[in-house]
C-alpha cells in the first residue's frame, strides 16, 4: 500500500482568505494580511505541516446500484459511486493528513486567548489540505496514464449517497496506520486536518471543478467557505 | 469625542480606539460611557460583517480591540457595573464532534460581548450539559457541530435537557457547518446562528438586552 510523504505544498495568501470566509465585497485590512504572511512563516520554519498521503487502487469486479465490489473481497457501499462512476474499471482509495502538529498549535493559540492566530492558522490548515489533495490525485492521475487511464473527480464519505459510516471501510482499504491517520468513536478523522476519498479510474472518466460541488450543495448559500467562479 | 470611540472601533482601527479611550479615562469620563459607545461600535460591526463587508477575522479582530478596551476600562468600573454580566451561557461540540474553531470563536465573541460563557469543550456528552446547566443555572445554551452525525447528538442533548426538566427554564442555539434552520427543528433547538454575530445576537435577544 503506497504512502508518500515529503509532498511539498505551495501555499498561497488568496487560498488562506477564502478559507477565512472572504467573500462577497470584504476588503483585507493590511493587519490581516501581514498576520497571515507571519503565520505561513512561521509555519514553515516550525514545521507544523507534515503531509502525508496513503492510497491504493483496487480492480473494480463488479457493481450494482448499492455497491462497487473490488478485488479481493473487499467493497464500497453506498449508491453514489457506482452512479457516477460507473465506468470505472479501477477505484483508488486515498487518504491525505497534514499531522497533528499545526492544529496542537491552533489550540495552544485558543487556549492562550490569542483567537485570531488561532482562527487563521486553522484555516491555513485547511488550505494546506485543499493543496494536498490536488497533489495527491495529480500523482495517481500521472501513475494510472501510463495504462491510458483518466482519473475522476473525488467523492468524500459524507456526500449524499455515500455514508460516513464507509469511513472505517476506507481506512482498513489504506495503510492509515503508517501516516498516524485514525477515526473517532463516530467516524471523525483524527488529525482532523485530514480528509478521505475515492476516485475512479479508466478509459474515460468525469470531472468536475470545486465551484461546481459547491454550486449544487445544499449549504450553498450560506456557506463562507463556497468556491465560486 | 463619543462619536470617535464608536467610528474607530468600528473601523477596527485599534491603536486609535486604545488612544481614545486612555484619553477619556484621563479626562475623568465616566468608564461605563465608554463601554456603551464600545458597543455601539460593535454593533455597526456587526452590520457591516451581516452586510458582508467585513468577513470573520474582521468580526474577531474587533473582538480582540473590544477586550483590550474592555482591559483598560475595567479597574475604572465599580464593583456594581464590573459583575453586570449579561448573562451566562453553557456551550460545547456535541458528543461524537470533535472541532473547536467555529466554537472556540463564538465564545470568543460572546465573552467580549459580556456574556459569562462556560465552554465544556468539544465531544460533550448530553449529560455534562445538563449538569453544566444545573451547576449555572444559565438560561441559554449553545450546541455546536461541524458535521452531520452533530444532527442526532445535538437532537439527544436538546431531549436531555428536556428529561431534566430544565426546558422550559433554557434556550438552546445550534450552530456550525453543515447546520441549518431545517435541522433546528429536528433538533427542537429554538433558534440556528448561521455566525458568531448572530450567536451573539441570539444571546442578547433572549436575555432581554438585544
Amino acid at each position: 500500500m503506497p504512502v508518500i510523504r515529503d509532498i511539498p505544498l505551495s501555499l498561497k495568501t488568496r487560498e488562506v482568505l477564502r478559507r477565512q470566509g472572504l467573500g462577497g465585497g470584504a476588503k483585507v485590512r493590511p493587519e490581516i494580511k501581514s498576520l497571515i504572511r507571519e503565520l505561513l512563516a512561521s509555519v514553515k520554519k516550525a514545521r507544523l505541516l507534515e503531509p502525508a498521503v496513503a492510497y491504493e487502487c483496487y480492480t473494480v469486479s463488479s457493481m450494482n446500484g448499492s455497491q462497487i465490489s473490488l478485488e479481493g473481497d473487499k467493497a464500497i457501499h453506498g449508491p453514489l459511486i457506482p452512479a457516477i462512476f460507473p465506468e470505472a474499471k479501477k477505484l483508488a482509495i486515498i487518504l491525505c493528513t497534514i499531522g497533528p502538529r499545526l492544529e496542537k498549535q491552533v489550540t495552544d493559540y485558543s487556549k492562550s486567548g490569542e483567537t485570531m492566530r488561532g482562527m487563521i492558522l486553522d484555516g491555513i490548515g485547511s488550505t494546506a489540505v485543499d493543496m494536498l489533495v490536488p497533489e495527491a490525485l495529480r500523482l495517481i492521475a500521472s501513475e494510472v496514464s501510463s495504462r491510458d487511464y483518466e482519473t475522476s473527480s473525488p467523492v468524500n464519505p459524507g456526500m449524499p449517497g455515500f455514508p460516513l459510516t464507509e469511513q472505517w471501510n476506507l481506512l482498513g482499504l489504506v495503510n492509515a496506520d503508517e501516516i498516524g491517520v485514525s477515526l473517532t468513536a463516530s467516524g471523525v478523522l483524527v488529525p482532523r486536518k485530514s480528509t478521505s476519498m475515492v476516485i475512479g479510474i479508466g478509459p474515460k472518466m468525469t470531472r468536475w471543478t470545486e465551484a461546481e460541488v459547491c454550486a449544487r450543495c445544499s449549504l450553498r448559500e450560506t456557506c463562507h467557505y463556497k468556491v465560486t467562479g | 469625542m463619543a462619536k470617535d470611540l464608536v467610528n474607530t472601533l468600528a473601523d477596527l482601527k485599534e491603536q486609535e480606539a486604545i488612544e481614545i479611550v486612555k484619553d477619556r479615562l484621563s479626562a475623568g469620563d465616566d468608564p461605563f460611557k465608554i463601554m456603551e459607545d464600545a458597543r455601539k461600535g460593535m454593533e455597526i460591526v456587526g452590520k457591516r460583517f451581516s452586510e458582508s463587508e467585513y468577513f470573520i477575522p474582521d468580526l474577531v479582530y474587533s473582538g480582540e480591540i473590544l477586550r483590550v478596551v474592555t482591559e483598560l476600562v475595567k479597574p475604572k468600573l465599580t464593583k456594581t457595573t464590573e459583575s453586570k454580566k449579561l448573562g451566562k451561557v453553557v456551550f460545547g461540540t456535541v458528543a461524537g464532534d470533535i472541532h473547536d474553531i467555529g466554537k472556540d470563536i463564538v465564545v470568543f465573541m460572546l465573552d467580549v460581548n459580556g456574556f459569562e460563557v462556560h465552554d465544556l469543550g468539544v465531544d460533550i456528552p448530553a449529560q455534562k450539559f445538563v449538569e453544566k446547566i444545573k451547576e449555572t443555572g444559565a438560561p441559554i445554551v449553545g450546541l455546536s457541530g461541524f458535521l452531520t452525525l452533530a444532527f442526532d447528538s445535538m437532537k439527544e442533548t436538546v431531549e436531555a435537557i428536556k428529561a431534566a426538566g430544565l426546558r422550559d427554564k433554557v434556550k438552546v442555539m445550534i450552530g456550525g457547518g453543515q447546520m441549518s434552520d431545517e435541522i433546528k427543528n429536528y433538533t427542537g433547538a429554538d433558534a440556528y446562528g448561521k455566525d458568531a454575530m448572530a450567536g451573539v445576537s441570539l444571546a442578547k435577544k433572549w436575555t432581554g438586552v438585544g
